[in-house]
């Protein structure tokens, strides 16, 4: 049992503060939009690949910093930024999810094209994946693509792309081959958010922000070359995509933060000696706590470069609904108050508890639903059989 | 960055766990349940050959000489083979209060099996060096050869050893829903407390061992509810109703991953806690509580949760299934439940 993440990284981990130090006057604060290409965070990004606190492990050649991958280095980047409260850079999808896919799957050419202006800040992605018609069953798309001369012509409509009204391009998987098994019809493109017949219009949550949007497309011709893999490879590149996305280290700190806030919040309120708040309060630290070192076991797993089977599929589920619920005891402690809308006279924290409660909720339901992650957890967990298939249909 | 058992711990559990499936099967925890005094001394003596008895006991006093992770790792294997024992209490306690007493031979006897002794808490204090009322809930009540009796409230509190034929001691079993682990009530008539009883601990070396029990008996239900899932899911894909295996309906699947990703991060916790103890972090005494309290309610729903898997049968006596909802209601109840453990990690965290 070792907590710590050894002397050897010590010095990396001063060369980290130095150079948050060094910048402590011009870097941009933590909190700032990621999807805005303000100059300030665009001069900001450049430094950061500079020195290797942004596009890490991303090869020289294509304009990262070209580091061996290291995730205690990650964590210890993380930590320091998060310490220091400076901005960690553009944490967009086109870095976060875009990038490591296109260097596994992507030609030289579309190497070269793509990874440096993103890397830079300079191209901003969103993702074209759900579609009204297919959320958890995100296989069953149907947005069409059909080869016409050069071209593919897309027609067909996606839903809940988050910051496609920031971006310049978007990747996205479509239904090429519709003759073939529903897995193997899709395929992986990307495309400008400019396109003639490309329409974005912007999808109001129940938190009464609107930060997703859908976009339409009509008869929208897209390059074949800007087709990523080839044909029918879209559901194997889409998933590896997700795949990427569980990867980036869904660390504690923001949990433990938010704990910290709730606590603050029974102080403020007079509920901090209520013996039921207590003993809700302290059911939430003990998950908090739980989570913590859950965390630390699959990490530890991670680097012996060894499976953590199926306890590695309950953080989503387990993660977001203790975010859900650590709000929802905020919002009692606060009685009416938490009744409140940010804007209002009287209202706390600009209201953050009241959006949280209702953003966390999306988040149990985005990115694979609670259901749909038992229903993982039971089979790859569990070993427990898939729904049978409806029978085929005359 | 290493958090987890080593190769070591590891392969000490799987031992443990192929020696219990072996000589521990449930057909032999039943018929101890059913004996008189529903222990068996062949069981101990075996259990001290495994090392397991003399866990926490140095190596120079005939001991394993390990820690307390090695203990929650025990422990969970012994919980989840239902093995009649007190182990908290005759393997975990005992030897820590014994031991910080500075009681070498007595360590040596436990090691070897020879000794058994029964940790109880809560008896009242002292009186111009006498003992006199009751006490409840001492474990092995029947088969103990001696006890160590916590007596006192607060920072007078004290620790004494008494042999289980000292003159005026009475004891009698309790009856309990686990009947894999008996528990008694002590009667105490003007029993003359020697200086040589008086283990000489403070209350923090008390507070302490009671940790140890506490995380231990976290383990034990953990163990309990990792045997409940795996029977359950293994009911559930040969049980078929309505032409499949009842285990290929999404409602028994949820059941089931439900409990999973419960218990998992319960076992993340319980190595950080039993690290936490060894090692004497300042949170320690803090994650002792809050781990109990989260792992006994993790078990106390997987019992009910996992038994509804296994429908009408596992609502019968011969199924086994009750054994260890039993021992989950055990492991609950004793030594402060969930409610109670959340107030004193309210108190140590928030004052």
């Amino acid at each position: 049992m070792d907590l710590t993440y050894g002397s050897e990284y010590d010095a990396f981990r001063r060369t980290v503060k130095d150079f948050l130090a060094k910048h402590d006057a011009d870097a941009p604060r933590a909190g700032i939009g990621s999807g805005e290409a303000a100059p300030d965070l665009l001069a900001w990004q450049k430094v950061l690949v500079e020195n290797g606190y942004a596009a890490r492990t991303v090869p020289k050649e294509y304009g990262g910093y070209g580091a061996e991958p290291d995730l205690i280095e990650t964590i210890i980047i993380s930590e320091e930024f998060h310490t220091a409260r400076i901005a960690r850079g553009m944490a967009s999808q086109g870095i976060s999810m875009f990038v490591p896919t296109l260097l596994q799957y992507g030609t030289e050419e579309q190497k070269r094209a793509y990874i440096g202006p993103t890397i830079r800040g300079e191209m901003i992605w969103c993702q074209g994946y759900s579609e009204p018609g297919a959320g958890s069953d995100l296989a069953s798309l149907q947005t069409s693509a059909v080869l016409d001369g050069d071209d593919f012509v897309i027609n067909g409509q996606k839903i809940w792309t988050s910051t496609a009204r920031e971006s310049s391009m978007m990747f996205a998987l479509v239904r090429t081959e519709p003759d073939e098994p529903k897995h193997k019809g899709i395929s992986y493109l990307v495309l400008p958010t400019d396109s003639e017949g490309l329409d974005i219009r912007p999808l109001k949550t129940m938190t009464g922000a609107s930060s997703f949007n859908e976009v339409f497309f009509e008869d929208v011709r897209v390059p074949k070359k800007n087709l990523i893999g080839v044909r029918g490879q879209g559901w194997e590149i889409g998933t590896a995509t997700l795949v990427h996305e569980r990867d980036m280290l869904g660390g504690t700190g923001q949990t433990e933060t938010l704990l910290l806030n709730l606590a603050d919040v029974l102080r403020d309120y007079g509920k901090i000696d209520d013996p039921v708040f207590r003993d809700k309060l302290m059911s939430l630290q003990a998950r908090v706590v739980a989570m913590k070192y859950h965390s630390l076991r699959m990490l530890t797993d991670k680097l012996k470069k060894r499976s953590s089977a199926g306890a590695g599929l309950i953080t989503k589920l387990n993660g977001c609904q203790l975010n859900h619920d650590i709000c929802a005891l905020a919002i009692d402690a606060m009685d009416e108050v938490g009744m409140l809308r940010k804007g209002s006279k009287h209202v706390r924290d600009r209201g953050m508890w009241q959006s949280q409660f209702m953003f966390t909720l999306g988040l149990i339901i985005g990115g694979g639903t609670a259901q749909i992650q038992k229903n993982i957890i039971s089979e790859r967990g569990l070993g427990m059989p898939r729904e049978p298939k409806p029978a085929a249909r005359a | 960055m290493d958090f987890g058992l080593s190769q070591e711990q590891v392969i000490f559990s799987d031992a443990l766990a192929g020696f219990l499936n072996e000589h521990v099967p449930i057909a032999r925890v039943r018929d101890i349940m059913e004996s008189q005094d529903a222990a068996d001394a062949a069981l101990v003596k075996s259990l001290a050959e495994q090392g397991v008895c003399g866990i926490l006991v140095g190596a120079d006093s005939g001991g394993t000489g390990l820690g307390l992770l090695e203990a929650v790792v025990a422990a969970e294997q012994l919980g989840a083979a239902a093995t009649p024992c007190s182990f908290h209490s005759a393997a975990v306690m005992a030897p820590l209060l014994l031991a910080a007493a500075g009681k070498t031979d007595l360590l040596e006897q436990i090691a070897a099996g020879s000794l058994l002794v029964s940790v109880v808490d809560k008896a009242p204090a002292l009186l111009g060096g006498k003992l006199d009322g009751e006490v409840l809930f001492a474990p092995d009540t029947d088969v103990a050869d001696a006890f160590i009796v916590l007596c006192g409230e607060g920072a007078a509190r004290c620790a004494v050893y008494l042999d289980a034929n000292t003159r005026g001691l009475g004891r009698e079993a309790l009856v309990g829903v686990d009947e894999t682990r008996r528990v008694g009530e002590l009667v105490f008539e003007g029993v003359d407390i020697t200086a040589d009883a008086d283990l000489g601990v403070d209350a923090a070396t008390i507070d302490r061992v009671l940790d140890a029990g506490r995380i231990v008996l976290a383990a034990d239900a953990l163990g309990a509810a990792q045997r409940l899932l795996d029977e359950a899911v293994k009911y559930a894909l040969e049980r078929k109703q309505f032409g499949r295996v009842i285990g290929s309906f999404q409602a028994v699947k949820h059941m089931c991953a439900e409990t999973y990703a419960e218990l998992e991060p319960v076992r993340s916790m319980l190595w950080y806690a039993a690290f936490a103890w060894d090692e004497n972090l300042d949170d320690a005494a803090l994650v002792a509580s809050l781990v109990k309290a989260e792992a006994c309610e993790m078990a106390t729903r997987a019992a009910t949760t996992c038994v509804q898997v296994y429908g009408g049968m596992g609502f019968t006596y011969e199924c086994d299934m009750h054994i260890w909802f039993k021992r989950a209601g055990y492991d609950r109840q004793m030594l402060g439940g969930p409610a109670e453990l959340r107030q004193r990690a309210a108190q140590l965290a928030y004052g």
